[in-house]
């Protein structure tokens, strides 16, 4: 991998001391350890933490700490003229999220992650009211615990800063995350929970219009085990709106 | 629900029980019949026209009323730096460009239009959005009585003052420089 020389290098190889405890003892057939199948990690959302952007969110679900910004609508720059706005979503690793240092580099992971967040934004935004503008959005995962959890708090992140930033949505983005465990659906997994899941389902929804924006599945997984674990992620969808609600309100009133 | 209440984005609202169906404004769309808000805040009726308002900088529309300050000056067309839409300053570093072509420039006698008479660098120069325009730019036009330089700083470094349509005064000086003056209010 290429070094960095501008930055300071943390050390080329270095590995997390593994305690005892650490290690998850789960064999298949097993309950889920701390909080039951169907529950999620509890969420706290600040709307407006970061001033000098037009609008901002963190979000805080156990370990995943995620700080977004909302910049713009500025002019688009180099592109060719649209009548639709664009939206642009940037994602970025702190180099201490990850149980491994992350290099302060792009890699593919975090494009793929913005692209997971673009699509579950883009069909909520009124875009059509921006002719010739971009909207960044920037997302920094401060602490991840999964992957899926990053895209679904992302998004839910996101949704916030827009609405935080005055810019017109059809409705609300809230998004979960599912997965396969043996034979449990287990929602809102963490990393470790991950891996030991057949496949992961991402649902972003706008429970306000009772619409699907987007449908992320990796891994395997069976048709009536897809479609059980969309149920159950739009259904904590509908709970994390009333979160995200609660949230905008209080930000709105002072 | 009371009509003081807060609206959140795909949140319905209810239509007012008595009076006729009012217009839209902004921060509200129309989704299978039925009213939505599409911004966090209040719907408010003023006349006939129920709107959720915010103010925040925005991008520049048609018919918007726009301050820029002239960066470029070519015998066709002059260059805007668009800084305040519809009275809303933009933030710094996030101006848009505005182009003012020679006719538009005033609404009499458009083909002896002098851009070099009209404007120059630095003049704030307050106008009206009359079309997106092009990739890069918004088009402008500054062909009203109301519309023009309101600005501009003259040889002697001197804020001038107009005393024509067409012309400005140095205070310092009392030297004429054209321009194509906004009527003050």
């Amino acid at each position: 991998m290429a070094l960095d020389r501008r930055r300071i290098n943390g050390p080329e190889e270095s590995f997390p001391p593994i305690f005892d405890s650490d290690a998850l003892q789960w064999k298949v057939g097993d309950a889920r350890k701390d909080r039951s199948p169907a529950d999620i990690r509890p969420i706290f959302l600040q709307p407006g933490l970061i001033s000098q952007a037009n609008g901002s969110a963190y979000i805080e679900t156990a370990k995943t700490k995620i700080a977004c910004a909302v910049y713009g609508p500025r002019q688009s720059k180099n592109t060719a003229y649209s009548e639709m706005g664009r939206l642009n979503v940037e994602v970025k690793f702190t180099p201490f999220s990850c149980i491994r240092r992350r290099a302060p580099m792009r890699d593919a992971e975090d494009r793929s992650i913005a692209v997971a967040i673009h699509q579950a934004l883009v069909s909520s935004v009124r875009l059509e009211l921006l002719p010739k503008s971009t909207i960044d959005i920037f997302v920094t995962i401060i602490e991840s615990d999964g992957l899926d959890g990053c895209v679904a708090s992302g998004s839910v992140a996101a949704s916030t800063a827009l609405a935080d930033a005055g810019i017109e949505l059809l409705g609300l983005v809230t998004s979960c995350a599912a997965s396969v465990v043996g034979k449990e659906i287990w929602l809102d997994p963490t990393e470790e929970e991950g891996r030991l899941s057949k496949g992961t389902l991402v649902l972003s929804c706008m429970p306000a219009l009772k619409k699907v924006t987007s449908v992320w599945q990796t891994g395997e997984m069976k048709v009536a085990e897809a479609l059980g674990c969309m149920d159950a992620c739009q259904e904590k969808c509908t709970e994390i709106h009333s979160v995200v609600a609660q949230a905008l309100l209080e930000s709105a009133k002072i | 629900m009371s009509s003081s209440s807060y609206c959140l984005p795909g949140q319905p609202i209810p239509l007012p029980r008595n009076g006729p169906v009012p217009q839209l404004g902004g921060g509200i769309y129309v989704r299978d019949s039925e009213l939505r808000a599409s911004l966090v805040g209040i719907p408010q009726q003023e006349g006939p026209v129920l709107s959720i308002s915010r103010v925040r900088p925005r991008p520049p529309a048609i018919n918007s009323v726009v301050l820029g300050s002239v960066t470029r000056l070519s015998p066709l067309q002059a260059t805007l730096s668009i800084s305040v839409v519809d009275g809303v300053p933009l933030p710094a570093g996030e101006e848009f460009t505005g182009v003012i072509r020679s006719q538009d420039v005033r609404a009499t006698e458009k083909d002896r239009v002098k851009i070099g008479d009209s404007f120059r660098g630095g003049d704030v120069v307050r106008g009206v959005v009359i079309s997106l325009g092009d990739a890069r730019s918004y088009f402008v036009t500054t062909a009203r009585n109301d519309l023009g330089v309101v600005f501009a700083v003259s040889e002697a470094g001197k804020t001038m003052v107009p005393v024509s349509w067409q012309s400005m005064r140095c205070p310092e000086t009392g030297r004429l420089e054209k321009r194509k003056c906004a009527k003050p209010e």
